[in-house]
């Protein structure tokens, strides 16, 4: 028998798995270690007409992490898919360690070592950690084939271990935050002695501290031989890690880029396909004399999340919430709308205080949320642009003798489609048609016609390719520019440099810091989002 | 190679340890069932000492089996976030296809067990088929099928009535193994605890709360979601087959209407969700199944010993369902404060 | 004013067409209804001697099913807004029975117990939508605890013998009554039919039914008051389960506590025929209304035909299957990927029956 995988890589890890004979699945008896390298051949895939993937081509080696680039749409998630055996190709074959391979199912993807790390962690929320790893293939007992829980059980102590897991393995997935569970998933993939990881956009429900950690284990898993694929948006964390990197461009692979040959740049224009300037501040404080305090927050609280948050805006500004994810910034933001009810505290929108709030109340007061969701909570999905872009005002639709006025409702949505740019062939496709970008844009009118003074907009660019990111910021521009005062929530540092007059900076649930003006840095911000200077 | 992470394993002291352990006792609905039903057969013996009769405490047992037989099933659907309303004419068709034989030809008794497997096993296969191949929601689905199977039982009995059955059926029906405790419900017992066993020892059981839990996450695991829940239909129905046995042995009759007449789909179901299996899927059990169905015979006896009029008896399970709903909403509203800081698992 | 111009790709134009499609869809799937409507009535007409009647038969027929076509617009709104509603059977018996007992055994004034009825179905309607918004639980757990309490209620209530022989006036005009060929009962349905497809198509609270049922967080993200919407769905779907129980008292001039429960499973059954989503959202109420003159029809020519009542409901759950293996087939066949649509759907079972998850 060969020696286990996780052996080779390991010698000292005293509760590493012993290897069964009988009974264990085919899934446990590791598979060969050596020179295991995924290469893809001529894949093609077209959903409904569309073609998402035209044969591309792209290897994946031993001991390497390979990035694929690409704006949303470009066909990255649905090559890791492919890979994983999600997805059946139309066309194209896969090659691992110089075999041709069948066509994939996600459990012949297993046996043959290949495990994608979804974008978001899809575990089973009321089984135990240790169960979540096993799931599909839990090692049986050699004679009566029952399922070996003790083992199980040990096993994922070690396996958690080797991730960093700091948890019971009877801890049910449901009590896991995000960037836990993102290890879970890793360390399945370890159980399962993958040679072949693909993390599809691991990063971007992680805090920086997080992004490390996990960056830290994949390149320990690639100093063991393994080949890794990595999806990611955010450029700079993608020029740290990777070899090799791959763009993609309409299902194409266009360009490929090895470690140290590259600039940032040159990545952007790859991906976009032309030349994109470097973006600067194109707003200033100005006009303070036109000023008027619009939002007037005192002593907000809602325990355990945050307490005594207190703030100001005023019209004309732009302002952002920086904070890691989990610090409450999105908690403050929906209490703010009356999602969550607060435990005390005062919030005013113009001459208004507003005790108990509800979103529609806030929305009648003048102030609006994007959310954060925008799948989840913003777009419906298989609804036209219409009925999705005066959502907000259901209770002020137009009506003639006491009935809906369509047209006039179309009217109203078309004024708000164009302020935004919203490119669509007619308001009556149904949304989840539109690129990311312009559901966005959609999401923007649907609050354009509510006429706020107070836009609260939580990672306005979150699912937004870069070409249209740009677009999003000249939109709040706009907006601030016609007098509305905007709360931009990110944990893109960077895009708040580039938008805010002036920045709060949220810790564990307080507001630690203000910044404003030229001091509004990446790394001063970076600084306060971490806590630095609490006392 | 441990990196460290932020949120650690929390430490408890001894104390705080054993309320926790107490608190998760009591919050396991199991001891929630046992303790109300200790609640309400202590309550009774006090005012109608009669309660605790041998005699009563078989009838009311033996009452609850074929419940709990449905409720079985019922719970191996639901774990796997569907739904099964067509137990009640599966029950009706098993009982009549037996009951008939049985009566005119004198039917062996082993020959019959087989007989209402197959059958059962045939019907859940439609059932499955509808849900996993032809994707059709299963509430829709079964309550077509309720229908269907319904007119089948009609068309089977041919307006005729089981009024006799041989003396094997009616002993496996109605006799005690001891004093108190009727065979029957030693069955419906044997059987959960097989399912239950089956539910936590193979990967067949895992995977059916795998499916029920994150149906996405189980297709990327290597389980064959639909082959799953085909699967937990075809039980179901099987299931629902012996239980039609077990009700013609114990009631000696059968006819047209056997089983939807008396809503047993519905019955199964509350039993089921008193049980504390929740609908959403992939959490809950069987053994809660058996207690539900148990402490609805109970509660409903009860009932009859307080001068209730039996009329009222869909009320009393009404208000049991309701019940049941409402307390283990409190114990998640808690839960989920709890751990509203640490994220919860997307859904 | 900042140049917000920058060119951008619009969506491939194959997938636009594809899904503004949905809306031609649903419009062909009440079409296809309609000639199947047609064609059954031909049908029946030809082969079985008195269904036809000089047309005249054919109306009389339509009172048989009418109360099912009540509860089935109650149903669709509640389904609409991504709930169910299981009680609303047996809350049509107790309405019918409680206008009863109050007319005989108070010796109220027949149309002063018909509102008191209607009231109480509302407020029935009214508990239910506040313990499902009010508790976030699942409407088919609570609906099912309330379906068995309002059976028991009404049983009770009827005693031995449930009253009977209601006052002329009454039985002319909830019942038996016609205006020329046409009986009473289809004036009634008609007019509330086309209350109900115009308060869901072109009033607010329409709308925000309709949004809801398609995406629950996403209403109250938006300001869509949901608890009143569902409550407001619970409360109308009681009411029409009332007005059923008025309908079905009138026609056989009795109260009947056994019947409620058997209008049900029809009734669902003429919603989804009619197109609706049983997630919630999708689906127009005129499809609901040709439904119930498809399924009605269909059940009473079975049953002119000398057909038993029970091999009818077995065609009526042969006809759910055909049609939804059909639907579901055309949708997928219309383009959506096979195991998008399998996560849409499992998302979506989970979806709109949970709780909003901030609150």
């Amino acid at each position: 028998m060969t020696m286990p995988f996780i052996h080779r890589v390991q010698p000292k890890t005293a509760a590493a798995p012993e290897p069964t004979a009988g009974g264990s699945g085919p899934l446990v008896d590791p598979p060969p270690a050596s020179g295991a390298r995924l290469v893809a051949h001529g894949l093609t895939k077209s959903f409904s007409g569309a073609t998402v993937l035209d044969a591309v081509s792209v290897s994946f080696e031993p001991g390497e992490i390979h990035t694929l680039l690409g704006e949303n749409g470009a066909g990255k998630s649905t090559l890791f898919k492919i890979l994983s055996g999600l997805y059946p190709a139309d066309a194209g074959w896969l090659e691992l360690v110089g075999d041709r391979l069948p066509e994939l199912t996600p459990r012949l993807a297993l046996e043959r070592g290949i495990y994608l790390v979804p974008q978001e962690p899809t575990l089973m929320a009321h089984l135990s950690a240790a169960e979540n790893l096993y799931t599909g293939v839990l090692p049986r007992r050699r004679i009566s084939a029952l399922v070996d829980w003790g083992r199980i059980r040990k096993d994922a102590a070690s396996s958690l271990e080797r991730v960093g897991l700091d948890i019971d393995p009877e801890t049910p997935a449901r009590d896991l935050s995000i960037a836990q569970q993102q290890l879970l998933e890793c360390a399945r993939a370890l159980v399962h002695h993958c040679r072949v990881i693909l993390f599809d956009e691991p990063t971007s429900p992680l805090t920086a501290h997080e992004t490390e950690i996990l960056f830290g284990l994949m390149r320990a898993l690639q100093a063991e031989g393994l080949c890794l694929g990595f999806i990611s948006h955010r450029l700079d964390e993608v020029i740290e890690i990777s070899d090799r990197i791959s763009v993609l461009r309409d299902g194409r692979h266009v360009a490929s880029f090895d470690r140290g040959t590259v600039a940032r740049d040159d990545l952007v224009t790859a991906m976009v396909g032309r030349e994109i300037g470097v973006r600067t501040r194109t707003r200033r404080t100005s006009d303070l004399a036109s000023r008027q305090e619009v939002l007037r927050v005192e002593g907000l609280s809602l325990a355990p999340v945050f307490t005594d948050i207190s703030f100001h805006l005023l019209s004309h500004e732009v302002v952002g919430m920086a904070g890691l994810v989990g610090s409450g910034r999105t908690e403050i933001a929906e209490t703010l709308f009356g999602l969550r009810s607060a435990d005390r505290g005062s919030v005013r929108i113009g001459e208004r205080t507003l005790g108990h709030r509800s979103p529609r109340t806030c929305i009648d007061a003048g102030l609006i949320y994007l959310p954060e969701d925008r799948g989840r909570h913003g777009i419906f999905a298989e609804v036209d642009l219409t009925r999705n872009v005066t959502a907000g005002i259901v209770p002020r639709l137009p009506r003639r003798w006491g009935l809906l006025n369509k047209s006039e409702e179309e009217r109203g949505a078309s004024t708000a489609v164009a302020r935004t740019s919203v490119k669509t062939a007619s308001l009556g496709a149904a949304i989840n048609t539109l690129s990311g970008g312009n559901q966005q844009r959609a999401m923007f009118s649907r609050w354009l016609m509510a006429e706020p003074q107070v836009a609260i907009l939580d990672e306005p660019t979150r699912g937004v390719d870069i070409g249209a990111k740009d677009d999003i910021y000249d939109i709040i521009s706009d907006l601030a520019a016609s007098g509305m005062a905007c709360l931009i929530i990110s944990s893109d540092l960077e895009e708040l440099a580039l938008t805010c007059d002036r920045v709060l900076v949220v810790y564990e649930g307080r507001i630690v810091g203000e910044v404003g003006g030229a001091e509004i840095t990446t790394a001063r911000l970076g600084e306060l989002v971490v806590g630095a200077g609490v006392r | 190679m441990t990196v460290a992470l932020p949120l650690r394993r929390r430490e408890r002291g001894g104390a705080s340890m054993r309320r926790a352990v107490l608190g998760r006792w009591l919050r396991l609905r199991e001891v929630q069932l046992v303790l109300a039903m200790a609640a309400v057969v202590i309550a009774s013996a006090i005012l109608h000492p009669d309660f605790l009769a041998p005699g009563n405490i078989s009838f009311m047992l033996a009452d609850s089996a074929v419940t709990a037989i449905l409720a079985t099933g019922q719970t191996l659907v639901i774990l796997g976030k569907g739904i099964d309303l067509s137990v009640a004419p599966i029950l009706g068709i098993c009982a009549v296809e037996v009951g008939f034989p049985a009566q005119n030809h004198n039917l062996n008794l082993a020959l019959a067990l087989m007989l209402v497997m197959g059958i059962g096993i045939m019907l859940g296969i439609g059932n499955g088929l509808l849900v996993s191949w032809a994707r059709i929601p299963p509430i829709i689905t079964t309550l077509a099928t309720l229908s269907v199977y319904g007119g089948l039982q009609f068309i089977l009995a041919n307006g005729q009535e089981v009024v006799n059955i041989p003396n094997a059926y009616d002993t496996l029906g109605n006799a005690d193994l001891l004093s108190g405790v009727p065979w029957v419900l030693v069955i419906a017992v044997g059987i959960a605890v097989a399912v239950a066993l089956f539910l936590r020892q193979t990967n067949l059981g895992r995977s059916i709360y795998a499916v029920g839990n994150n149906a996405d996450a189980a297709h990327r695991s290597g389980i064959a979601v639909r082959r799953i829940i085909f699967t937990t239909y075809v039980l179901s129905g099987l299931l629902a087959g012996i239980a039609g046995l077990i009700y013609l042995c114990h009631t000696g009759s059968a006819d047209s209407t056997t089983g939807t007449d008396s809503n047993v789909e519905l019955t199964s179901i509350a039993a089921t969700l008193i049980g504390g299996t929740t609908l959403t899927g992939g959490r809950g059990g069987v053994i809660g199944s058996v207690l539900g169905a148990i402490f609805l015979s109970v509660a409903l006896t009860a009932m009859v010993f307080a001068r209730i009029p039996a009329i009222w008896e869909p009320a009393g399970v009404g208000a049991l369902i309701l019940l049941a709903m409402v307390t283990d909403r409190h114990s998640g509203t808690l839960a989920s404060r709890a751990r509203r800081r640490g994220g919860e698992v997307a859904r | 004013m900042i140049d917000l111009k920058l060119p951008r790709p619009a969506a491939p134009a194959a997938t636009v067409a594809r899904r503004a499609d949905t809306r031609r869809r649903d419009r062909n799937w009440v079409l296809a209804l309609v000639l199947l409507l047609v064609l059954e009535v031909l049908y029946f007409s030809v082969t079985v001697s008195g269904f036809f009647g000089n047309g005249s038969g054919l109306l009389a027929l339509s009172e048989q099913f009418l109360d099912v076509g009540a509860i089935a617009l109650g149903e669709a709104v509640v389904i609409l807004a991504g709930e169910i509603d299981l009680s609303a059977g047996t809350l049509s018996s107790l309405s019918g029975i409680v206008m009863a007992v109050l007319w005989q055994q108070q010796h109220v004034e027949i149309w002063v117990a018909v509102v008191i009825a209607l009231v109480l179905s509302g407020v029935i309607g009214a508990f239910n939508g506040l313990v499902i918004t009010f508790f976030k639980v699942d409407s088919l757990l609570v609906t099912l605890a309330t379906q068995f309490i309002l059976g028991a209620v009404a049983t009770a209530l009827s005693g031995s013998s449930p009253p009977y022989g209601f006052p002329g006036s009454f039985v002319s005009i909830a019942g038996t009554g016609t205006i020329g060929p046409i009986p009473n009962q289809l004036v009634v349905f008609a007019v509330l039919a086309i209350g109900v497809a115009v308060a869901v198509s072109r009033t607010r609270m329409g709308r925000s039914l309709a949004l809801i049922g398609y995406n629950r967080p996403a209403g109250r993200y938006s300001g869509i008051r949901i608890e009143r919407t569902v409550l407001g769905a619970f409360v109308f779907s009681a009411l029409m389960a009332g007005v059923s129980g008025i309908l079905v008292s009138g026609l056989y001039n009795a109260a009947r506590d056994d019947i409620g429960n058997s209008l049900l499973l029809p009734a669902i059954t003429v919603v989804v025929l009619g197109g609706v989503d049983i997630f919630g959202g999708r689906g127009r109420i005129s499809g609901v209304i040709v439904a119930t003159f498809v399924l009605g029809f269909l059940t009473q020519g079975l049953l002119v035909a000398g057909d038993s009542s029970l091999s009818a409901t077995m065609v009526t759950g042969i006809l759910l299957i055909v049609c939804l293996v059909l639907k579901i087939g055309l949708d997928r066949r219309a383009g959506l990927d096979v195991r998008a649509m399998l996560r849409q759907r499992i998302a979506r079972t989970s979806g709109p029956r949970r709780a909003g998850e901030a609150s």
